[in-house]
């Protein structure tokens, strides 16, 4: 609806079907351009009762689905899914088990069965006639003819605002991220939200990898463990923080999950309020609860203060040495200042209550 | 649109699994022999180059004569057997691992073909805190529904031997046989030795519903809500005063002071509501959010015994011994934040986007009194008329007021233009500015006895030390200088980014980045943090088919003038009638080369290339190469950090029914800092008020510094075949981190016990975390519809941390109790079963 009065507004971004130039195609003109053979599609789809059949109506009606301009045909008419399918008879079974897809057979898009492929790949005229020339439809895939800009510039057609209020500007558009990067509506290969990959987590590794192996280590987010995603935290598609995180900052982020952090405390501490990454690394650390130095090492690096915090600690200060020091053993600090992410206790103002 | 989702718009609940199939789904993952298309073979791959699994087999079945609606679904039931070191903390860190049956997973899905309704559900149980259960339903593009119930466990450790009775409880007391506050070493050591070995853990039981469509032409709402039942244990403290300076003499109730590692009940309730609208037009995007949160602490203290006999150090008897102690845990807060949106789309592909934020944080629970004892404590001989009476301290008419009172408001704008006037080049700005305001305002003032201040330690540090209670008054606590008010620690941030982006030929994309950060913290050390950062990438797409994602970042932080102490306001040293002890100005707060690393100048350099190529027509070889350096202006404090890494992987996918990967990585990361001893003979004396590094106070000789270093390995491999009659999957993980720490220093003066100099070589003992899994599974049908999954798991590590060392012979040191020994140094830890599949 909206979102094809929304393209037809900008420059160079796709306009409706209606607006295209060269007149509409008859059912026989589209049959002249079809292959000889549909390759047994038919035959296949036949035999198959369980499966859609290819609707028998006509070919583009498109009244209110945006069909996406192809910068690359530009004289391309739109020819309905039943042309498509005619090839694309497998690619038409797995696409039916996609959301997507599925969508577009309801008429969730108010655009017809005919509109399931031309609202993504451009009108395919041009492309029936010779399949073989690149760029002749919009394809999405490695190699593709087209630029990503024309790629997500169709997937926003229909998804822009909402969670992608923020993608123009985003790291993942700027570094040339096409929605097919992440997303595959062609087929169902994950739960939910039409991805590239069986998770979430797969998704991201695909770049993110040496996030992903942090994951591995002795204190982490329970990734591995199939409790959480990436994308609990962050948001792919572009946010107000160059992390993409969700929130306004860090800690809105972590307060979310870990609420008795917020506060705010009658005695906080500067650096938690701050920001956790001061002291923790979110996705996965050799220390306990996170941390990103050995304690009280951590602590030490800004408390010298007088008297206890700044002496050197060594081994013999360790439980099997001579000199056991409770500044150094077990949880060191913590032991002690075990509010340390504030307390609200009027004798809590250096975290002991 | 109504059917996009607004998930990732929100914190949380994006992914249901758990430890028998992270994805939550892999039974359904049975690969079509016939693939993705008759016209080419293999599978496409995403526009950077890595290969699309190959489709699965998810035909529906219609559902009655001639409607519309098919479904799907599975059932896969079970039973696993554990064995070897299953109790290790490392097995079972975030997967409640049981001997017994187990859901698998129950999936269904219905599909309506004619009105695009569906219903999905997901669901697996491995035990009752190991769960989850969702449903979606809704309408493509009209409306959809989610409700879920899900229990995630974690344990901390399963090593622990508290001494307390009451573990669970806010209220811990000591086992019979221990004399609160005048036990024998003895005593506490033979109660440690006989206390039950626990596990440390708690579970997270989350529920939620939420409901988005369409509500009026294209404006598109949502509303969720959440509500979480946090549930168990955590290891906790427990604090005496020191031991380390006070070691036992020989005396049956050995030294002094009191170290406790105690355990807190986590009993927490958590209730989210989000309400999302939207509108989506031609040229205007709107979008507003609103976020509540509202937590509920339901044991808000811990109560705890102490066993230990706490003595002062001129030798006189105390006027009472110290039993008791606690610790506010966290109040109850309530949170909203409410975020309005608006993007308005502009010629030459551009974009005017807005947004604003206001939230705020606020709690105003009761505030207990300062200390829990009874009778009093303290001592009193000549001079030192040091007694605690308890019953001027312990009820809330000792505070100023009676309840926190505390607030954070915090506000965000942000304004971002982007324009692209040609296909090959674009530029944005953008400028962000946020605030975060502390209201909170507290003053530590008895208006019983007159005195500002609070009771340290639960009054055990004015039992041991004169002049140390934590008290100010005009008469005895004239000298003391201690903290009497809260500090309202916020900042405002504003930032400026420019950046511009252009496409060099039809393959390559250079793109530069330039951002201006000014920073206004409050109450800290500096006042004004100005960092400007420039960040240069390129994509390319001419390398073959190779996709390259090159980045080098630079960043230079420096500010205004930095004080190393700030808080003098805040302390009794500023009130009217402190008076230095002997005429001598406070002790120096610290010492004033130090800079904390959040506020200190830092450079910072940045680099990462990030690899996709396609090899073959079937595989796929991507790497990652990284590294960061940061230097920090520091002469005490954070001097240095480095890291540099790679990761490597090679994925293979031939056929539907043969998948193949590989991965390795290494990292290795160092962090350096340093610090001064500080002279503690001559605090009190003149000299301990300066400063200065390299003064008396803070001798160049007492100088140390600590070098942190670290190596990650990580590797692993899956394989995966249907040979027809048997499918074999089979996965082996695994990861080894190696810490070792150095130090190093300009004389034994930086030690504690500057006799053990000769003891000591330059390094702690390496840690060490390892961890290796070998999964196995056989799936072989039985019927058309039934199959048969067996299954195993095979995990070992090893595990060292110098912080355990000797807890797994004694946890009780003099003056100190430990609870947790810390995870297992070694463990092997076994899993097989079985899993009955039925299509339904």
């Amino acid at each position: 609806w909206s979102a094809a009065r929304a393209q037809s507004t900008q420059g160079d971004t796709p306009a409706p079907a209606t607006s295209q130039s060269s007149g509409r195609l008859s059912q026989s003109d589209i049959a002249r351009m079809l292959p000889a053979t549909d390759m047994g599609a038919g035959d296949f789809r036949k035999d198959n009762p369980h499966l859609h059949q290819a609707d028998e109506g006509p070919a583009t009606p498109f009244d209110a689905a945006p069909i996406p301009h192809n910068p690359l045909a530009p004289q391309a008419d739109p020819v309905g899914a039943r042309t498509c399918i005619a090839c694309h008879s497998l690619e038409n079974v797995r696409a039916s088990h996609s959301l997507h897809v599925q969508s577009f057979r309801a008429g969730a898009a108010n655009s017809g069965p005919q509109a399931a492929c031309e609202s993504c790949h451009g009108p395919g005229s041009e492309h029936a006639k010779n399949p073989a020339l690149a760029g002749s439809i919009i394809a999405f895939t490695h190699g593709a003819a087209a630029d990503v800009h024309t790629q997500t510039a169709v997937c926003l057609g229909c998804h822009a605002g909402g969670a992608r209020q923020h993608w123009l500007g985003s790291v993942h558009e700027a570094r040339g991220l096409s929605c097919s990067d992440c997303h595959n509506p062609m087929a169902r290969l994950s739960p939910e939200g039409v991805l590239a990959k069986p998770s979430i987590n797969e998704v991201c590794a695909t770049c993110h990898k040496d996030i992903m192996v942090k994951f591995h280590r002795r204190s982490h987010m329970p990734l591995p463990e199939g409790q959480m995603a990436c994308t609990d935290c962050h948001n792919p598609h572009g946010t107000l923080t160059r992390p993409l995180l969700k929130t306004d900052t860090v800690n809105e982020t972590c307060y979310t999950c870990h609420a008795e952090k917020r506060g705010p405390f009658l005695f906080e501490h500067a650096p938690v309020r701050e920001s956790c990454l001061n002291c923790h690394d979110p996705h996965g650390s050799n220390q306990q609860t996170l941390l990103v130095a050995p304690l009280p090492m951590l602590c030490q690096q800004c408390h010298t203060m007088t008297r206890h915090p700044n002496d050197l600690q060594v081994p013999t200060n360790l439980g099997r040495g001579p000199n056991p020091d409770e500044r150094l053993m077990g949880r060191a600090c913590l032991t002690c200042h075990t509010n340390i992410h504030g307390s609200n206790n009027p004798s809590g103002s250096r975290f002991h209550k | 649109h109504a059917s996009d989702g607004s998930d990732t718009m929100r914190v949380g609940d994006m992914q249901y699994g758990n430890g028998l199939d992270p994805r939550g789904w892999s039974p359904l993952m049975t690969p079509d022999a016939d693939g993705m298309s008759w016209l080419h073979p293999g599978m496409l791959r995403t526009p950077s180059g890595a290969l699309y699994p190959y489709p699965y087999t998810l035909a529906g079945k219609p559902l009655g004569q001639g409607g519309d609606w098919t479904y799907w679904g599975l059932l896969q039931l079970g039973y696993i057997h554990l064995g070897g070191d299953s109790d290790a903390e490392f097995f079972r860190q975030y997967t409640d691992w049981k001997n017994g049956a187990v859901l698998g997973l129950w999936a269904m899905g219905f599909d309506n073909r004619a009105t695009g309704g569906y219903v999905e559900f997901r669901g697996s149980r491995i035990s009752g805190d190991d769960q989850y259960y969702r449903v979606r339903a809704g309408r493509y593009g009209h409306y959809k529904f989610q409700a879920f119930y899900r229990d995630i466990p974690h344990t901390v450790s399963t090593n622990a031997f508290p001494i307390w009775q009451g573990i669970g409880g806010g209220d811990l007391t000591l086992p019979a046989g221990l004399t609160p506050g005048g036990s024998t070493i003895a005593a506490v050591q033979q109660a440690s030795d006989a206390a039950p070995r626990r596990t440390i853990a708690l579970t997270r039981t989350r529920s939620g519903l939420s409901l988005e469509g369409q509500l009026y032409r294209d404006w598109i709402g949502f509303a969720s809500i959440t509500n979480e039942e946090r549930d168990g244990t955590r290891l906790w403290g427990g604090p005496m005063f020191f031991n380390f300076a006070f070691p036992g003499t020989g005396s049956p109730f050995g030294g002094n002071g009191g170290v406790l590692e105690t355990v807190r009940p986590i009993d927490f309730t958590t209730t989210d509501v989000n309400l999302g609208l939207r509108r989506v037009g031609k040229v205007w995007h709107f979008n507003a959010l609103y976020n509540g949160s509202f937590f509920r602490d339901h044991k808000s203290t811990l109560d705890y015994q102490n066993p230990f006999l706490i003595t002062n150090v001129i030798g006189v008897p105390n006027a009472g011994p110290v039993v008791d102690g606690e610790y506010s845990l966290e109040p109850d807060n309530d949170y909203h934040n409410l975020r309005l949106e608006l993007s308005r789309q502009l010629k030459w592909r551009g974009e005017l986007s807005l947004a604003a934020a206001y939230g705020t944080m606020r709690q105003d629970d009761a505030l207990l009194p300062p200390v829990n004892c009874t009778g009093t404590l303290g001592f009193a001989a000549g001079p030192f008329q040091q007694l605690i009476p308890c019953e001027l301290w312990n009820t809330p008419a000792a505070l100023s007021r009676t309840h926190a009172n505390a607030r954070i408001d915090t506000q965000l704008f942000d304004a971002k233009i982007t324009f692209h006037p040609g296909r090959n080049f674009g530029w944005h700005a953008d400028l962000r500015y946020y605030n975060e305001d502390n209201k909170t305002d507290y003053l530590a003032y008895n208006p019983l006895t007159g005195q500002y201040g609070y009771i340290s330690e639960n009054g055990s540090q004015g039992s041991v030390v004169p002049g140390e209670v934590g008290i100010f008054d005009n008469g005895y606590y004239a000298t003391s200088n201690v903290q009497v008010a809260n500090v309202p620690f916020g900042y405002r941030d504003t930032l400026l980014e420019l950046g511009a982006d252009w496409n060099v030929g039809t393959s390559d994309a250079l793109s530069l980045v330039y951002t201006f950060d000014h920073n206004q913290p409050r109450h800290r050390e500096r006042t004004r943090l100005d960092e400007q950062r420039i960040k240069l990438s390129w994509v390319s797409r001419s390398l073959g088919d190779a996709t390259v994602r090159a980045s080098f970042e630079y960043g230079d932080r420096d500010g205004g003038a930095y004080n190393h102490d700030p808080y003098e306001a805040y302390y009794s040293a500023s009130l009217p009638g402190y008076t230095p002890a002997d005429g001598i100005a406070p002790t120096a707060f610290t010492v004033d080369a130090m800079r904390k690393y959040d506020m200190s100048d830092r450079k910072e350099t940045k680099a990462r290339v990030i690899l996709i190529y396609p090899l073959a027509d079937s595989s796929t070889v991507s790497a990652t190469f990284y590294g960061s350096r940061d230097r920090y202006d520091a002469r005490i404090g954070r001097q240095d950090t480095r890291s540099t890494g790679f990761t490597g992987e090679w994925d293979w996918q031939p056929a539907p029914h043969t998948n193949a990967s590989v991965y390795i990585g290494a990292e290795t990361t160092r962090l350096k800092l340093a610090n001064v001893a500080d002279n503690e003979a001559i605090v009190g004396a003149p000299g301990s008020e300066d400063p200065s590094f390299g003064g008396p106070l803070y001798p160049f000789e007492n100088y140390w510094h600590d070098l942190d270093r670290e190596r990650d390995y990580n590797a692993g491999i899956t394989f995966a075949h249907d040979f027809g009659r048997v499918k074999l999957d089979l996965a082996w993980n695994y990861t080894q981190s190696l810490s070792q720490l150095d130090y190093d220093y300009a004389s034994p003066g930086a030690l504690t016990h500057p006799e053990a100099a000769p003891l000591l070589d330059g390094s702690f003992p390496d840690n060490h975390y390892r961890s290796s899994t070998f999964d196995a599974s056989l799936s072989f049908p039985i019927t058309a519809s039934v199959g048969v999954r067996l299954f195993g798991r095979y995990q070992s590590g090893s595990f060292l941390d110098w912080h355990y060392l000797g807890f797994d012979d004694t946890l009780v040191y003099d003056h100190r109790i430990y609870t947790d020994r810390g995870p297992q140094m070694h463990y092997r830890a076994a899993l097989v079963g079985a899993m009955l599949s039925i299509r339904l």
